[in-house]
């Protein structure tokens, strides 16, 4: 065999098991797993978190995974994550009954708002939700407007589909259109469209600060458009003991004051976008088990 | 730095997924170019048919498998890199055997006879059809990484877009689009883009030097 040959084939070797050690390798330590709505990670709010948790506990690694709440708490079901963060009360109730999510702690709130296009057609500006959603119901029907849903089952989704169930109304047709797609990708389609949305509002003003939106926020500041941001320990009975315990160290740290202290700095183009829960841990559960009773 | 890391990761699933697929593509691809039989050709056909398989349904039984729940959840390996490696691996398997098969196909109409003629071993025919074949093979392989290097589904379902362990090229620009950063997600693309056509070229260049 010429030594070129083997050269080459000694090289190769070399990188590939370079390669192999290095994608392989996942600094070291536990790990936790955490399945996390898209509107907390998208943010980099989580990644702040990250970075303060690590410096207290560098043996233990914590990964998200982005996805949108309705997949986290099945991922949660199907016991491959240790911690849920997720913003789904009606559906977080039923895989807490279930005995799936083991502990809850309420780690921030936000808001949702109706946005939509400037001139806004159906005149909901101010209006209450329910009130909002019948009108853009009403003139859509007429063909006067558009209104696109997330169609994804994710905590936004959920919210607007209550939305509509108050309003006694069943949306349809060429005006309602659902995307499923993600929120960013939502709101950058209703844009175009110049249609309305339902969004958590610190989605919307990471892409309006960026101005690749023109919507403007027409209905906010209701107690049906209260968002909160939950996390839940996954039952050690599914996950086993071990992973638990590792696991309830990030969960204890999200509450903590030094957890809570980095969501309330936390700003995006110098706007805070979430509240920390903070002090009002128990007004926020009783909000939260009023919105966990909408169908 | 975070792009270099991510290309580099990009690099190493891809192409160890598309050496992976190769392992058992190259031995049953050569089963099947030699036989005519009935079984061979449904076999053929249904590589034929699944070669544009959407990335996302292998992605779903990829994650069903390994999911906790799932077969072969005691493993232990859904989000990480090993499973994203063989889950590339599986996507690129039915284009790898359909091109291997017409590569040797082709070789063995060539060389095969005559091999057998000049006194080898249908061992030594073997061996000397697959080196002959080597540079059309080393395409084929570079064809199955770019599809590899360029899936998302698979990468964001069993892998989770994990920062610095299973974060790649397709899921960092998915992620860029979310976060509102257009600019940035380009600016992957084109380095994803630059991968596919270096990979290219360099191993080209290297092959011809090598023979």
């Amino acid at each position: 065999m010429p030594r070129i040959y083997i050269a080459a084939i000694t090289i190769a070797l070399t990188v590939f098991i370079i390669a192999v050690y290095m994608v392989t390798y996942c600094g070291g330590g536990y790990r936790i797993l955490v399945a996390t709505t898209t509107s907390l990670y998208d943010t980099g709010l989580l990644d702040k978190l990250l970075d303060e948790f690590k410096s207290e506990e560098p043996g233990i690694t914590v990964v998200f995974i982005p996805v949108g709440s309705g997949e986290a708490l099945r991922m949660a079901a199907s016991g491959d994550i240790d911690i849920v963060l997720s913003h789904a009360p009606s559906m977080e109730r039923g895989y807490m009954e279930r005995g799936i999510l083991y502990r809850q702690a309420i780690i921030a709130y936000s808001s949702f708002a109706i946005v939509g296009p400037r001139d806004d057609p159906a005149s909901i500006r101010g209006l209450d939700p329910i009130d909002a959603f019948a009108r853009i119901y009403t003139v859509g029907v007429e063909g006067g407007a558009s209104f696109v849903s997330r169609g994804d089952q994710s905590g936004t989704h959920l919210r607007e589909l209550s939305l509509w169930k108050l309003t006694g109304l069943n949306p349809g047709g060429s005006w309602y259109i659902e995307s499923g797609l993600s929120m960013s990708k939502t709101l950058l389609f209703a844009n175009e469209k110049h249609a309305y949305t339902l969004t958590d509002l610190s989605t919307y003003m990471l892409l309006r600060s960026q101005g690749r939106i023109d919507l403007e926020v027409l209905v906010a500041n209701h107690s049906l458009l209260f968002n909160i941001y939950s996390a839940y320990l996954v039952n050690p009975g599914i996950i086993g003991g071990y992973r638990y315990s590792y696991a309830e160290k990030f969960f204890g740290f999200l509450s903590s004051s030094r957890g809570q202290g980095i969501i309330s700095e936390y700003t995006v183009s110098g706007i805070h976008i979430f509240n920390p829960a903070s002090g009002y841990e128990d007004k926020l559960l009783e909000v939260w088990m009023e919105l966990s009773k909408l169908q | 730095m975070e792009v270099i890391d991510i290309s580099i990761r990009t690099i190493a699933i891809s192409s160890i997924a598309s050496l992976l697929a190769s392992t058992w593509s190259i031995p049953l691809s050569y089963a099947l170019s030699g036989s005519k039989g009935r079984y061979a050709i449904v076999v053929r056909e249904f590589f034929n048919a699944t070669i544009g398989i959407p990335t996302v349904l292998i992605g779903l039984m990829v994650y069903l498998a390994f999911s906790r729940s799932g077969p072969l959840g005691y493993l232990n390996i859904l989000y990480t890199p090993q499973a994203v490696i063989l889950g590339q691996s599986i996507l690129v398997t039915p284009l790898l055997v359909v091109l291997f098969t017409d590569i040797f196909r082709e070789y063995r109409s060539r060389y095969w006879e005559l091999a057998l003629t000049l006194g080898a071993t249908e061992r030594q025919a073997a061996l000397m059809i697959v080196r002959e074949a080597g540079f059309d093979m080393i395409t084929a392989y570079l064809l199955s990484f770019a599809r590899a290097v360029g899936e998302l589904g698979v990468a964001l379902l069993v892998g989770g877009n994990i920062k610095g362990y299973t974060r790649v090229l397709s899921t960092a620009i998915a992620l860029e689009i979310e976060r509102g950063r257009f600019e940035d997600a380009f600016t992957l693309g084109l380095i994803l883009l630059l991968i596919v056509v270096l990979t290219n070229i360099v191993v080209r260049v290297l092959w011809r030097r090598i023979r």
